[in-house]
């Protein structure tokens, strides 16, 4: 509620701002402002972006990194002019949202980081070894199941913590959608992915930074996060085993692997598109990669939708070469084909 | 004869001939009509919230009723992404978590108010008042961060596992020690609450009559005689309302307690397990909230504190002016 009475003052001074037509523009003038909300996966990328774009287009953007829930919830309550999350929208969400289009415009990865004294970086784990840490049925680090996939390593006797997100979030989508396809038990228990799911247990930290403060201060933790932060914090972090039975290293390749595993791309800016544990016909995939999504209304308020448009028409294909210096690899050629038919849907 | 100077006393004639100044004509009514505006305006604001909190609570109080009080799951994926939500993990966790700092934090504050009155040389207990009630001034955001650095790997790899070897086979002890949990939400809380009690406890203290405390010196009692049969006496109704004020902050307290409890809508006999209070669910949920059943549900958990803290607040009133009246 406050977020959204500030959110709206915002909105409502930026509106301000853009009310003086800009040169050569036509009628009614372009906006000179953007704001939204929404993921903290995408905000290393998004911080990159906004002094890029105003030097070059004179549009200032705002964005309030809440997480992707709240960058959902935002752009239902139309506080913002695009939303970012990693999570599509759910049914009851996208009914809520009156004709909303979800837009993959930057591609990373869920990384499985951990803080264990006396261990080695780069530990492997399995997807069922996964669902079972964070259903609590494997407790202790020096399990059987994780000695199993690490032969050579010297477990400690140290119990396991399992940390999550509290907050409506990308991160925990795909790593719920991950676990749900690689564990039937975990599906059961758990559900079907959503920002927001009801963990047995375990320690809840407030976005990918909160999640990162829990593993920095207690050894023995193991969470999910978004790899910019896991590689920014030096965090170590575990090799995931994908269909293939391979434990490939998180970073561009592995993930541009995963994305191009992609047999379509669905049209009309609906649904998402989930890449988690690609088939084994990509052996070099990271298993936990993620698209994040502009989420868009298409109907958009006077002199938005010219700007919104050229923005992520920018953010989509000159914008992604900042990318890989955050660890987001650039999306593949037939998502950004899809990507630019779906910007002009917005009205 | 000499009498008083004619200058002191108002002529007779300016006595029957008074007629009130301009400024006293307006100045009198525009006092009663301003404070009289700030007293609305504050049961007003006070009416507003309240409005605010039960109507947009709406949805989950029409669908639950008062058992939203007794429901212990908080799952906001269930049925089709709808949810399904109930209060109990956290009214428990935030009655206990209280509960613990006001045990720990009463006898504490009891104890430095008596050394600060009674006990302290004069020269140390100025300074050592001021540092206390700079406690008080700490922001809760950096008394959470300093219990996730400090307090939370104190407790979770020192003084926890040191409990658990002792004190295992109690459930209190029994669960795995774990940085983040009840345990440490309560010290939190009582190193927040601490400061309050402390400084009204100090007041009451040094307000006991005199003569009581002479009295009872002219008797042959010893300090620590004189103090518990008069000055703990003299002072308990003031303690409980001192207690009352440091539980109001102990329950209200979100962020600092949203940075260490772990956030885990749970009841588990363990100090050490995570847990959540109605507060630190509301902080942690509220930006991302699903509109509908989510939203309605986080806000009547904060209806349902709002009427805990309004509780504890009319008990103490009443309690004080029981004591008072005898």
């Amino acid at each position: 509620m406050i977020v959204a009475a500030i959110v709206g003052g915002t909105l409502a001074l930026a509106a301000c701002g853009s009310a003086t037509p800009s040169s050569g523009t036509g009628s009614g003038g372009r906006a000179k402002a953007l704001v939204g909300a929404g993921s903290t996966l995408v905000a290393p990328l998004m911080s990159v972006w906004q002094p890029t774009y105003y030097k070059r287009y004179g549009v200032a953007i705002t964005y309030g990194a809440i997480g992707s829930g709240g960058g959902i919830v935002q752009l239902i309550a139309r506080t913002v002019d695009f939303g970012a999350s990693d999570a599509p929208f759910l049914r009851a969400q996208a009914a809520a949202c009156h004709g909303c289009l979800e837009i993959p415009w930057a591609l990373a990865a869920t990384l499985v980081a951990y803080h264990l004294k006396g261990a080695p970086n780069h530990l492997r784990f399995s997807g069922r070894v996964l669902a079972d840490i964070w259903l609590g049925r494997i407790r202790r680090w020096d399990d059987p199941a994780i000695r199993r996939l690490n032969p050579h390593v010297k477990l400690p006797d140290t119990a396991i913590l399992p940390v999550h997100r509290v907050d409506g979030s990308g991160d925990t989508y795909a790593f719920v959608d991950y676990l749900d396809r690689v564990s039937p038990r975990f599906r059961a228990e758990i559900g079907p992915p959503a920002p927001i799911v009801n963990w047995p247990g375990g320690v809840g930290g407030r976005g990918n930074s909160g999640v990162g403060g829990v593993l920095s201060a207690a050894n023995g933790t193991i969470a999910y996060i978004a790899i910019a932060y896991v590689l920014q914090s030096h965090f170590d972090y575990g090799l995931v085993e994908n269909q293939a039975g391979r434990f490939p290293t998180p970073g561009i390749p592995s993930i541009a692997a995963a994305a191009d595993a992609l047999r379509s791309v669905p049209a009309g800016g609906r649904r998402g598109v989930s890449i988690v544990d690609p088939p084994a016909s990509a052996p070099d995939a990271y298993p936990i990669s993620t698209f994040t999504y502009v989420l868009v209304p298409t109907a958009t308020r006077p002199g938005i939708a010219p700007t919104l448009r050229r923005f992520i028409s920018w953010a989509v294909t000159a914008g992604q070469r900042f990318g890989p210096k955050l660890d987001f690899a650039p999306l593949p050629q037939a998502v950004v084909r899809a990507d630019l038919a779906d910007v002009r849907l917005i009205r | 004869m000499s009498g008083p100077t004619s200058s002191a006393l108002p002529r007779r004639s300016e006595l029957l001939n008074y007629r009130p100044r301009l400024a006293d004509r307006i100045g009198e009514p525009g006092l009663r009509a301003l404070s009289a505006l700030a007293g609305v305006l504050a049961v007003a604001l006070i009416l507003w919230i309240a409005e605010t909190v039960f109507n947009d609570a709406g949805p989950a109080i029409t669908k639950y009723g008062l058992g939203f009080i007794g429901r212990q799951v908080w799952n906001p994926d269930a049925n089709g992404g709808v949810g399904s939500f109930g209060a109990l993990d956290f009214i428990y966790g935030t009655l206990v978590s209280s509960l613990i700092a006001m045990v720990i934090a009463t006898p504490l504050a009891v104890a430095i108010a008596l050394y600060l009155t009674e006990l302290a040389p004069r020269v140390v207990r100025r300074p050592v008042a001021i540092l206390v009630e700079l406690l008080a001034a700490i922001p809760s955001v950096i008394l959470g961060l300093w219990g996730i650095l400090v307090l939370g790997p104190f407790l979770g790899n020192r003084l926890e596992p040191f409990l658990h070897r002792i004190l295992g086979w109690i459930p209190l002890f029994g669960g795995i020690p774990s940085p983040y949990g009840m345990l440490t939400a309560a010290l939190v809380l009582t190193i927040m609450a601490l400061p309050i009690i402390t400084a009204v406890a100090r007041e009451v203290f040094a307000s006991t009559p005199a003569e009581l405390k002479e009295g009872a010196w002219a008797l042959g009692a010893t300090r620590w005689e004189m103090v518990r049969m008069v000055v703990l006496p003299a002072g308990r109704a003031g303690v409980v309302g001192a207690v009352i004020l440091g539980l109001g902050r102990a329950l209200g307290e979100a962020i600092a307690v949203t940075q260490v409890i772990g956030n885990t809508p749970q009841i588990q006999a363990s100090l050490f397990a995570p847990a959540g209070t109605l507060a630190a669910q509301i902080a942690s949920e509220y930006q991302s909230a699903n509109p509908g059943l989510g939203q309605a549900s986080l806000i009547f958990l904060a209806a349902i504190l709002l009427v805990i803290s309004l509780l504890v607040n009319v008990i103490a009133r009443l309690y004080v002016r029981r004591v008072s009246v005898r």
